[in-house]
């Protein structure tokens, strides 16, 4: 008779604690998310079947390339209903969704108690990815401010750091740069220094690339595109002495620089083709998979160089959920718990790049990846405004992007190459409106 | 009276599903661009928020120095690469018109190129002219050269376009001229020997005449492929370095991907379409005044 009480207690007890599950009501559903093929979201895919054996919801995830995956959201946000629940965005997409209407404001998911949960610490994520990537509506319109919103959650961001082979720097006795000054001599000695080997491997590829490269260089040496006003600034000292970096670099980089991606200046560095590598934390998890690389365990890592003032690079991508999804309360779920500190943890012992500033200070995961402190620390300096984020940047960063491979290329002059971008800036910032209020 | 009314109808019964198909699969997919290029449409928005501007992105485009580029590296590419390939393909077929043990192997191999899909003949050349390690630079340095900045200088990566496409595209005009060249009447060509002409006489004054009808086809087909061309130059040089092999159709894809501007991405295809339709209609104009010249030539040698 005991033993049935206790029996039924403890099937009350569970019942009791079922109820308690906010996921109960969501258990069997199938949620389709659309994410990019980057090292992060191939992480991400690690950690999900803990997702689904926690919560019982199943995810299905449409991985594409990522400049495919926005021309794919493009098409599938515009439908009346959407075929995906939570979609992986890249930072500049925010802009023409956010202003297409597309995103749900999270602000009602996070005021409804079923859903929000009370531990998420919303404090802890990264200050920079979070105004960069998910606020839009206040400073500027595409900046956070007392006007703005959030509508995604940083997942997959990305700063720059410098890589450099620790084996050739010690050789050389070379300091590990921490000025452009110095970046600038070291990246044109290594060639003199080691017979076929490159400075530094850079993408400068003509379009999206060059473009890319060069902001790299723009903000930390002191420069901006638009001014407070949205007048074009590229082409002052500081965007010349940006394009003068860059056309340095290059020239003093592995061979056929000019036409690398970010991928193939990574397989460079990889290769051992080249001694320093700036761009995103992404790539630091290859680079000591020694399957791939050449150069594992001879990298070592430091902060992105600086100008005038610091500023690494704000990027990546941030989750969101589209506002023609079918299980948008079911997707905050998943979005809340892949951006939770369990979730981030997870991800990022997986290798993929965290959202939190506590996951950087994790023992456990700087045993596991050493560089994971001095990422944390160059986090600090990242630079939500080093582009802006605005619909018509499509349009002016392919013209960046041609215009700089010319300066690369056929030898254009950079101001006079800078003059031109930041005239056909003019006009188009003009045709979008933008200078009827002065 | 029914039977008359009906039977007149009957042709048109017949045609009917053939003219709807055409209407849904040809004329509604061009009114809809033809439409789209007079909007300013965000591909954000459907169709129906977008902005009318009427004539504005045509009109635009014009002082647009990136499209103008565009349009220069289009016709040069095309000029280029059909001249190259007419006389390559006109050349190999004229050279292999003939009995030869294996010919049937020959050709197969010979058409190999055009079979294989655009993007990876783009990333087998892309390959073959990466820098460091591809097979060209390669050889070149083991032979004691400088090595080639294939598709990272400006003019050597349009070079580096039209070989990739003269060795894809050159089958395709050798093919249909030995076709040509093993249809042709024998007769003419024993006549022309049997009154003394040499082997140029007869490639020059028999087989090429003979084969104008062809060859103008042929042409044009390779001319309005050449000017839609986009796989390849996407896979090695995605356009650039710089502007340098941006062409046309890489420019609208962009236009509508990057700038999302589908307005006026459709204005630029209509740009192309009507420059093509252009050509087309010289071409064929050319043949007719051809085709009458000869009639009336022959007309008038039989009254003599």
């Amino acid at each position: 008779m005991k033993t049935v009480t206790s029996t039924l207690a403890m099937l009350a007890l569970s019942a009791t604690a079922a109820l308690a599950n906010p996921y109960a009501p969501y258990e069997g559903t199938t949620l389709v998310i659309n994410v990019p093929s980057h090292p992060h979201y191939n992480a991400m895919m690690k950690i999900l079947p803990e997702f689904t054996k926690q919560t019982g919801i199943e995810v299905e995830v449409d991985q594409l390339q990522y400049l495919k995956m926005r021309e794919r959201q493009t098409l599938e946000l515009t439908k009346s209903k959407g075929d995906y629940d939570l979609i992986s965005y890249v930072v500049f997409s925010k802009a023409d969704y956010v202003f297409a209407d597309q995103l749900e404001n999270l602000a009602r998911y996070f005021m409804n108690p079923a859903l929000a949960d009370p531990a998420y610490d919303a404090e802890d994520l990264i200050d920079g990815y979070v105004q960069n990537i998910g606020v839009a509506g206040g400073f500027k319109g595409y900046l956070p401010g007392k006007t703005g919103s959030l509508f995604g959650i940083p997942y997959g961001s990305e700063t720059s750091v410098l890589a450099y082979r620790k084996d050739i720097f010690e050789k050389h006795g070379i300091d590990v740069p921490q000025t452009y000054d110095d970046l600038l001599d070291v990246t044109c000695q290594i060639p003199q220094l080691e017979d076929g080997m490159g400075g530094m491997a850079s993408r400068a590829a003509s379009g999206h690339q060059a473009s890319h490269a060069f902001l790299l260089h723009l903000a930390p040496l002191g420069g901006r595109v638009f001014d407070d006003a949205w007048e074009p600034i590229i082409n002052n000292e500081a965007g010349v002495a940006a394009a003068n970096a860059l056309k340095t670099i290059v020239d003093c980089g592995p061979e056929g620089g000019t036409t690398f991606g970010p991928a193939e200046a990574a397989a460079s560095f990889m290769q051992g083709n080249a001694a320093m590598f700036m761009d995103s934390i992404a790539f630091a998890s290859g680079f000591e998979d020694p399957s791939r690389s050449r150069v594992a365990g001879k990298v070592g890592y430091a902060m992105h160089p600086e100008g005038v003032r610091r500023g690494s690079q704000t990027g990546g991508f941030g989750i969101g959920i589209p506002k023609n999804a079918q299980n948008k309360e079911a997707a905050f779920l998943l979005l809340q718990w892949l951006t939770s500190k369990e979730g981030d943890l997870l991800v990022a012992m997986a290798g993929g790049n965290p959202s939190r500033f506590s996951t950087y200070q994790n023992a456990a995961l700087n045993e596991k990846y050493p560089y994971s402190a001095t990422f944390g620390e160059a986090l600090k300096y990242a630079d939500p405004d080093w582009r802006p984020i605005i619909p018509t940047w499509g349009k002016i960063n392919a013209d960046i992007g041609t215009t700089m491979s010319k300066v690369l290329t056929e030898g254009l002059d950079p101001q006079e190459a800078l003059d031109g971008v930041a005239a056909r800036a003019k006009a188009i910032m003009e045709d979008a409106g933008y200078y009827v209020w002065q | 009276m029914t039977t008359a009314r009906a039977n007149r109808f009957t042709p048109y019964l017949f045609l009917a599903p053939a003219a709807l198909i055409l209407a849904v699969a040809l004329m509604y997919p061009i009114g809809y661009m033809v439409y789209a290029s007079f909007l300013d449409w965000n591909p954000s928005q459907t169709i129906g928020e977008a902005e009318w501007v009427g004539l504005r992105n045509y009109v635009n485009l014009w002082s647009d120095a990136a499209f103008l580029e565009s349009l220069g590296v289009t016709l040069s590419f095309t000029a280029v690469v059909v001249v190259i390939e007419m006389i390559l393909g006109v050349g190999l077929a004229l050279l292999l018109d003939r009995e030869l043990r294996g010919m049937a192997v020959l050709r197969t191999l010979f058409i190999l190129p055009m079979m294989i899909a655009p993007i990876v003949v783009g990333l087998m050349w892309r390959y073959m002219y990466h820098p460091t390690v591809g097979i060209f630079n390669r050889t070149l340095k083991s032979l004691g050269f400088e090595p080639i900045p294939w598709l990272s200088d400006g003019s050597w990566a349009f070079a580096s376009v039209v070989i990739a496409d003269v060795w894809q595209w050159t089958p395709f005009i050798f093919i249909l001229s030995l076709a040509a060249l093993q249809s042709m009447p024998r007769s003419a060509l024993e006549a022309a020997r049997i009154d003394g002409a040499t082997g140029w006489q007869i490639t020059l004054f028999i087989k090429l005449p003979l084969m104008m009808p062809v060859l103008i086809v042929t042409a044009l087909l390779r001319l309005i492929d050449s000017f839609k061309v986009l796989e390849v130059i996407l896979v090695l040089t995605n356009g650039g370095p710089g502007l340098s092999t941006e062409i046309m159709s890489l420019r609208i894809s962009r236009t509508a991907s990057e700038f999302r501007e589908l307005g006026v991405a459709a204005a630029m295809s209509n740009y192309l379409l009507i420059l093509l339709m252009l050509i087309t209609m010289a071409m064929f104009t050319y043949t007719k005044i051809q085709e009458r010249r000869t009639a009336a030539q022959r007309a008038a040698s039989e009254e003599a």
